[in-house]
């Protein structure tokens, strides 16, 4: 077994962390394409990405902050590789039920963005 | 009672992708705690995949033998259910939603087949391969839906094991029950898996697919997401809701534009109408409204969720502009998106969505105007009225509402004061103009395919049902004139 375990509080900071990132992924890629102009693919990929962390939003408890702060990393594309690696870590149970289509969405957006 | 509004409108190929698709998903979130509850349900799922398998059509000449698995397994699924009554086990408690959805799903389909399903007939081989491909699909789900019941009652089993005594009442009674139902759905699971064999993707490629019929899907998912965004900011105007409904609209510009380039580039659509009026329309409106996107990100608050329905419509939306406008990382080119749609058909579609963005525009700046509960965090507010106060005093502006120092210190969640609702307005002001603008340069669409009716020209003149008088006056103008948008 090479997942850590987490405890519940953890798992619920690790789903506000994940949202973080895809928030601010989604951020990121919005403020890429309107650099790039109106035209930009990028556009469509920035509203993907902001749809799963809406849906990755919804997971998180009222307490915690899907929003803010911001994480470290500013580049889209490392904040959604960093939330695909963070989404392994979290267990699949009651507490989660749900985050398969995040993880699912996550994943297309991973391959749609590099390949 | 399903309302005329709320019928499925799928087809039975397309129910019966979803209904794979669910059990996969089950797979993947299937857990020992959830293992009661899917034992309740699985029953049912079986029954409806029974009652579909024995709807479709029967093949000419086709043996009896062919639907003797479906059979043998209904019967174990019948045999387990009495088992359960009898050993009181799992007993009675609530059922598994995932299960109950595939359950419906598989209805639905069994519904259209012992319906108008009954009148396809199975002259050509296209049709009975498609056939095939419809009971491999069922077998399929049931497949994966036995080995994802099984894998949950395994691990409900090993969980009891290692959490209670051996000679605990519950270890007794859930162990040995459990290991008897993960060996009936293994037996289940072997007889569909005995089915499915080699030739799951040799049978699914005669399932009958229509490709280009995608601008019945683009229109559809722009006439939801215009519905669901209304009633949206109708029931909850929140940051989180504008947030996306702003990035969404800024989406279906850039599309539209890349649509009716290709529309361009095959004579669909006149090209200095393009170049000169709808391409720098669809461009203006798109950065306004990324704008828009940007502010109410940024007044987003810790509590602050999107609306599911919305989140749901937005990701319908992307996915029915992209299969047809990107191709890899790229837009695809005329011809790609040419094979992908009827192009005639794109120019009415994007029509649509200029009128119903336009409208959009006017609900975002009532919302701005008067709604009283729009909030946002006391740091970012007094930043933002901060920044805007020189402005403010250089345009004799109204009156500064401060942000208290204590909410600032807590970083609370304030109302919006009165400068950052003012430049809020301003920009939605600039927005209803300039998706009104592009409302009317849009009007040249209507004639693309057909005549332009009454109802087009009233609305291309009248401006929206909200519209203030003002604004359906520089509407009508601009309908008229066809005037350039400035750069």
């Amino acid at each position: 077994m090479t997942t850590p375990t987490l405890t519940p509080h953890d798992a619920e900071e690790a789903l506000a962390a994940l949202a973080r990132l895809l928030h601010h992924a989604a951020l990121g890629a919005s403020t890429r394409a309107q650099t790039e102009g109106p035209g930009s693919v990028l556009h469509l990929l920035g509203l993907g990405i902001h749809v799963v962390a809406a849906e990755a939003a919804a997971l998180v408890g009222p307490e915690a902050d899907p929003y803010w702060p911001a994480p470290t990393q500013q580049d889209p594309m490392e904040l959604l590789r960093a939330a695909e690696r963070l989404a392994r870590t979290v267990p699949v149970d009651a507490s989660t039920a749900g985050l398969s289509a995040v993880v699912v969405g996550i994943g297309d957006l991973v391959r749609e963005a590099s390949t | 009672m399903m309302t005329a509004e709320h019928v499925d409108q799928r087809a039975i190929g397309e129910l019966l992708l979803d209904a794979d698709a669910q059990a996969r998903q089950l797979l993947l979130d299937a857990t020992g705690d959830d293992a009661r509850a899917m034992l309740r349900t699985w029953g049912e799922v079986v029954q409806a995949a029974g009652d579909l398998w024995s709807a479709l059509p029967v093949e000419p000449g086709g043996s009896p033998a062919d639907g003797a698995t479906l059979a043998q397994i209904e019967a174990m699924s019948r045999a387990m259910h009495r088992a359960q009554l009898t050993h009181g086990w799992p007993g009675e408690g609530p059922t598994d939603e995932r299960l109950s959805a595939l359950t419906d799903t598989l209805r639905r389909a069994g519904e259209l087949a012992a319906g108008p399903g009954q009148r396809v007939r199975l002259a050509t081989e296209p049709a009975r391969a498609d056939l095939r491909a419809a009971r491999m699909r069922t077998m399929h789900t049931l497949y994966v839906g036995a080995h994802a019941v099984g894998v949950a009652v395994r691990q409900h089993v090993r969980d009891t094991e290692a959490t209670t005594s051996p000679r605990s009442a519950r270890a007794r009674r859930d162990v040995p029950r459990g290991v008897d139902a993960s060996v009936r759905l293994a037996s289940m699971e072997q007889l569909a898996g005995g089915y499915v064999g080699t030739r799951y993707s040799l049978t699914m490629a005669g399932q009958h697919y229509a490709p280009p019929a995608n601008s019945e899907r683009l229109r559809q998912a722009v006439a939801t997401w215009d519905i669901q965004v209304h009633r949206t900011l109708a029931s909850t105007p929140s940051p989180a809701n504008l947030h996306l409904a702003a990035n969404a609209q800024a989406a279906l510009a850039t599309t539209g534009a890349a649509l009716l380039g290709a529309a361009t580039r095959a004579g669909h659509v006149d090209q200095d109408a393009y170049t000169q009026r709808l391409a720098p329309a669809l461009e203006h409106t798109q950065q306004a409204w990324t704008q828009s996107a940007g502010r109410w990100a940024t007044l987003t608050t810790r509590g602050d969720r999107a609306d599911p329905d919305l989140v749901h419509a937005a990701g319908e939306l992307r996915a029915a502009a992209r299969e047809i406008t990107v191709d890899r990382v790229g837009w695809a080119d005329a011809p790609t998106i040419a094979g992908r749609i009827d192009l005639t058909q794109a120019a009415p579609i994007i029509h649509q969505a200029l009128a119903a963005a336009a409208e959009l525009a006017c609900v975002h700046r009532d919302v701005v105007d008067q709604e009283p509960t729009l909030t946002g965090p006391a740091r970012v507010l007094a930043a933002w009225t901060r920044d805007s106060l020189a402005l403010a005093v250089r345009d004799a502006a109204p009156v500064v509402a401060p942000v208290r120092p204590e909410d600032i210190r807590l970083n609370r969640i304030v109302p919006l004061t009165d400068v950052v609702r003012h430049t809020l307005l301003t920009e939605a002001e600039q927005l209803v103009d300039l998706t009104q603008t592009a409302m009317s340069v849009g009007s040249v669409l209507a004639h693309a395919p057909r005549d332009r009716g009454p109802a087009d020209q009233a609305q291309a003149e009248a401006g929206c049902a909200r519209c203030r008088p003002d604004e359906r006056v520089g509407t009508a103008g601009a309908a008229m004139q066809h005037r350039p948008v400035p750069r």
